[in-house]
């Protein structure tokens, strides 16, 4: 099973990704329906993309009291039902990452839903700041980043 | 909803003085003929603005507009343009302004801003959607620009929101402040900053959540992947994806047409410690895109030692590279790119602060100013430290400061040394010098808003192969006339210039019938940019503009260039405009006929405003 994976220092926030996540969605651009959204940090010229990132045991779906949200056994993804969502937004507080959205006309919540396993926001993206990889890998970044911090402290290597 | 595709279907037109509010339908007849942004906003100024407004007066308008392609799925549609009266030129003047502030003024549902008049204080516009008010901005009066978009997405609750505003500079008027958004991105040129300040705005921030519909999704969408595929393989974009806009330097100066110490000669010989490579090399740490861009060609720059180290700014773009760099004869990266957060974070224009402060170090050179005058700056050329002591100055008008503030054609004629500055109608040149580039200086001279060199960007065209046909006059003024055109049609698509290394007009138009479902060919295409050309030189018309101004500055008629690849070269360009002139079907005053102004439909419209 593959997940979501960003690399925000990769990220030069152009954006493309949530034009491509709405009109695949919407037929329509809009930042606001958009499934992923990317935030710019102006003071430190950083741009931070925001997503679902598939939670083994999601949030969002617990604090759902209405059943509206399950999990696409084969992909991860977490599904809306339109029908059964009455819109009350418990999951985006329960979101971790605020990556939940909600649809101003509908009046239900938007969530990743990896586009069925070909997510739009990677294939669209030239920066290689999103990916979609299996979970086992997918945080190996996080580690190397820690293995960084620790090897930065021993100076001579292994000597 | 808009009948014309691709449009939000409002213009919102705020009165500063009344504090009046309307939302009024897009003049879509006006937009089917003009395309959009700076030809509907070309049109609007001629139409709207009474002869021989003061720039800085209440019946001065700023018109934000965008065209019809942004906030849809077109690549590199991210402009917004604002055209006014500008107070350095007292002519017709637009700027464009990327970032991510043209795409949410469409999502709010407006295809356009219009202000009027003058606010009694201090006040900032807040566009949230459909809800619009005015608020009260006295605790941001006197905050650089940085500070002022931080404060405003505090206060807001939102930290998407965009906000263009002015600093110090725009409050105090000078003439070439600009109007800053997303930290680094501006309406540069023309002082529309000055204009802001006049009307006591201090600033624009929307939010929108809507979206924009399209004639042709299918069409639009297979669009945007051929042209992402195209940069994905064009060198040109690679290179600057890689470099962003300072490529150029090596291009520019290697073949001497890169202005120098106030224009005295084409070639920078220390070009290789500001060029791409070095700043690469130096101060690049990262990459900033404008929205929808494929390309991202902006550059973060950190200072990590020195006298301005912790300094970080997205730039230096090309042309300050140019202007404060080369043609201040400094080579200090570092002070550049402390000269250039001191223009955006006070609100000036990088190019015609530094063609200002170039001005100053000639006048110093000579002996006609002196450290008395100076504020006991050594102001020499290539003195970095002098020429970030300076921007300070410029920036706050202090000392001299407040003289140079006024643009370098008053500062200059103040000075007594009027030949000295390198101005058209009172706009700073761009970086090229064009006694190594004909048609640049064909292009500074007719252009409407100034020595401005994306009216008529004909560099490509002149310097490729071994460069040779630069210096050649036959021909350039059918390539200044055709790349007019180009370009007063990209500018109205709200395009990213940039985006014609991988659009051709074909492929524009392309682009424009997916989005609008309006019919449009080449010819067409190219009749609409000649329309706005006319337009805009009739506005100048009636201000009382012709021939006389489209002169370039005797140093470039008759001082021969003294280094560099294109030694010897003047720019001879009374013929240049005599063919030009005809070409455009104009008298050899430069102004349009008759008979061409009924060819382009503007007969009536002359009629009607040249009162």
């Amino acid at each position: 099973m593959n997940v979501l994976v960003t690399y925000p220092d990769r990220c030069v926030g152009c954006r493309i990704c949530e034009q491509w996540c709405s009109w695949k969605h919407e037929g329509q651009v809009n930042s606001t329906k958009s499934r992923v959204r990317v935030n710019r940090v102006h003071s430190k010229y950083l741009n931070i993309p925001v997503t679902c990132m598939q939670c083994a045991k999601s949030p969002c779906i617990a604090a759902c009291r209405e059943g509206a949200l399950s999990k696409n056994p084969a992909t991860g993804a977490v599904i809306v039902d339109e029908e059964k969502c009455i819109g009350c937004r418990r999951c985006i507080r329960a979101c971790p990452y605020g990556a939940v959205g909600i649809d101003k006309e509908k009046k239900v919540v938007l969530i990743c839903d990896l586009c069925g396993g070909e997510p739009q926001c990677v294939a669209h993206c030239r920066e290689g700041a999103i990916d979609y990889v299996p979970l086992a890998v997918a945080d190996r970044g996080q580690r190397a980043a820690y293995v960084e911090t620790v090897a930065a402290t021993m100076e001579g290597g292994c000597r | 909803m808009a009948e014309l595709k691709g449009l939000a279907g409002r213009i919102l037109r705020v009165d500063l003085t009344s504090g009046s509010v309307t939302k009024e339908p897009t003049p879509e007849n006006i937009f089917a003929g003009y395309i959009g942004a700076r030809g509907a906003g070309a049109y609007m100024l001629l139409k709207e603005l009474k002869p021989h407004t003061d720039p800085l007066g209440p019946e001065n308008k700023l018109f934000f507009l965008t065209g019809p392609l942004e906030g849809t799925l077109a690549p590199g549609a991210n402009k917004i343009t604002v055209t006014f009266r500008s107070p350095l030129t007292g002519t017709y003047s637009f700027s464009l302004c990327g970032g991510h502030l043209a795409p949410e003024v469409k999502f709010a549902g407006y295809d356009g801003i219009i202000i009027e008049g003058r606010a009694d204080h201090p006040v900032y516009l807040w566009i949230d959607d459909d809800r619009v008010t005015l608020k009260e901005a006295s605790h941001l009066w006197g905050k650089l620009t940085h500070a002022t978009e931080d404060a405003i997405r505090k206060e807001l609750k939102d930290d998407t929101i965009r906000v263009a505003c002015i600093g110090p500079a725009g409050e105090k008027l000078s003439r070439f402040a600009c109007i800053q958004s997303d930290y680094h991105r501006e309406f540069g040129r023309g002082g529309a900053g000055a204009v802001m300040g006049a009307k006591n705005l201090k600033a624009i921030a929307v939010r929108g959540t809507g979206g924009i519909e399209v004639a042709d999704p299918a069409a639009l969408e297979a669009l945007a992947e051929k042209v992402y595929s195209i940069l994905a393989g064009n060198l040109k974009a690679k290179a600057r994806r890689y470099y962003g806009t300072p490529e150029m330097v090596d291009g520019t100066n290697g073949i001497g047409y890169w202005g120098t110490r106030n224009f005295s000669t084409g070639y920078f010989e220390e070009a290789g410690k500001i060029n791409a490579a070095s700043m690469k090399e130096k101060i690049f740490v990262g990459h900033s895109s404008c929205y929808a861009c494929p390309i991202a060609c902006g550059k973060v720059s950190y200072i990590k030692d020195g006298p301005y180290a912790g300094t970080m700014i997205e730039g230096p773009e090309f042309e300050s590279a140019g202007l404060l760099g080369a043609n201040c004869g400094v080579a200090d990266l570092a002070a550049i790119v402390k000269a250039v957060e001191i223009c955006d974070t006070y609100g000036l224009d990088t190019m015609s602060a530094g063609a200002v402060a170039s001005l100053a170090m000639e006048c110093y050179e000579k002996g006609i100013i002196n450290q008395a005058d100076t504020g006991g700056l050594e102001l020499r050329f290539g003195n970095g430290e002098a020429l970030v002591a300076l921007m300070e100055k410029i920036a706050r008008r202090e000392g001299i400061g407040d003289l140079l503030a006024e643009g370098s054609k008053r500062a200059a004629e103040k000075l007594g040394v009027p030949e000295l500055a390198m101005q058209v109608k009172g706009q700073e040149f761009a970086t090229y010098d064009p006694r190594g580039c004909k048609g640049m200086g064909l292009g500074y001279a007719i252009s409407p808003k100034g020595a401005h060199h994306m009216i008529a960007p004909t560099m490509g065209p002149e310097t490729a192969g071994d460069g040779s046909r630069r210096l050649e006059y036959k021909g350039k003024a059918a390539l200044v006339r055709e790349t007019q055109f180009l370009l007063a049609i990209v500018d109205s698509l709200s395009l990213c210039s940039s985006m014609r290394f991988a659009m051709g007009l074909k492929e524009q138009i392309e682009l424009y019938q997916a989005v609008t479902g309006l019919a449009l060919d080449e010819a067409g295409a190219m009749r609409i940019g000649e329309r706005i050309t006319n337009v805009e030189r009739l506005f100048n018309l009636r201000e009382g503009f012709d021939r006389k101004d489209d002169y370039l500055p005797p140093r470039m008629l008759k001082e021969k260039m003294p280094t560099g690849p294109s030694r010897g070269n003047v720019v001879e360009l009374d013929s240049m405009l005599d063919e030009y002139y005809d070409l455009m079907g104009w008298d050899r005053q430069g102004r349009p006929t008759e008979a061409k102004l009924a060819d382009l439909g503007l007969a009536d419209l002359w009629r009607e405003v040249n009162y």
